[in-house]
């Protein structure tokens, strides 16, 4: 069952691959409220894309749920599900209470 | 080449044309730590305002620059070949990351660069390769559209040893159906208010 601290956990998962991939003065402090992407981010375009395909392979593949977060559903939001971590949790939260998975 | 195309204006960037005036600032990008993974670099100024001087008519080299005309990193489209209509996508690097904070300058560099390949010019291919240490940039590429299409075994010599070069590639019809719409939701995406 997917619950609010599994999402979390695979996000920081997420980020802790990306630190594999950066350099140590790039390195991103990982955290509830980390910022992702935005004026006061904490990554840039290329680390987003990165975040992106880790979460999507982490809900596809491991937890068998078919999720896009780059989808319709995700361009029509106010705030971007990806300013922080709080945001992106809460809104794949919402994608998987609305039943956009597979499931 | 008589199609050449001096600026291409996008929402957020714009892509214009290298002249040797850029020759400071290019090279100062490709002599950072952002840049390990491309080609060795011009190793002085002279060098560089030499290079850009002798690029050929195959070749249309950009400058990535804000609305407001700050440039913020560079972009090719190289070895245009109008017979068999293909073209590599080359020298990708966003120099200023500062200055994109919260822009997706990436991404719609990209965009205009295959709009560029496959509108303008209508090519039916765009390639390229990847230093195989590049994993953040392959799996970029991946996700905005282009496929895996083989290796170069020990085909750099970067930062002390051989890598791979990644093949990629990418076919005008899937730019269409698959990328363009991927690249389109992450400029909203990631343009959003926060």
């Amino acid at each position: 069952m997917m619950n609010e601290a599994l999402i979390q956990q695979i996000i920081f998962d997420a980020l802790e691959s990306l630190n594999t991939e950066l350099p140590d003065d790039k390195q991103i402090a990982i955290g509830p409220d980390t910022p992702l992407f935005g004026s006061n981010a904490e990554i840039d375009s290329l680390s987003l894309v990165s975040l992106i395909v880790d979460v999507e392979t982490a809900l596809n593949g491991e937890h068998d749920l078919e999720i896009s977060l780059t989808d319709d559903r995700a361009m029509t939001r106010e705030i971007s599900p990806f300013s922080d971590v709080r945001a992106l949790k809460e809104y794949v939260l919402e994608l998987i209470k609305e039943g956009s998975h597979g499931n | 080449m008589s199609k050449d195309v001096d600026l291409i204006s996008g929402e957020f960037i714009e892509l214009r044309k290298l002249k040797v005036g850029d020759a400071e600032i290019t090279m100062k990008w490709r002599n950072s730590a952002r840049a390990s993974l491309l080609n060795r670099a011009s190793s002085s100024l002279e060098e560089q305002i030499a290079w850009i001087a002798r690029r050929p008519d195959s070749e249309q080299n950009y400058i990535i620059q804000t609305r407001q005309g700050l440039p913020v990193g560079m972009l090719s489209l190289i070895n245009i070949d109008l017979e068999h209509m293909r073209a590599e996508s080359a020298r990708f690097l966003i120099g200023d990351e500062e200055a994109v904070k919260g822009i997706p300058a990436a991404v719609e560099s990209m965009k205009l660069l295959y709009d560029l390949a496959f509108k303008h010019y209508k090519l039916q291919r765009v390639y390229g390769t990847v230093a195989s240490d590049n994993t953040l940039m392959i799996k970029w590429q991946k996700y905005l559209g282009m496929k895996e299409e083989g290796r170069l075994r020990r085909h750099y010599f970067i930062d002390g040893r051989f890598q791979d070069a990644v093949c990629l590639g990418i076919l005008a019809e899937e730019y269409e159906q698959d990328a363009k719409p991927r690249m389109l939701a992450l400029m909203k995406i990631s343009s959003h208010k926060l």
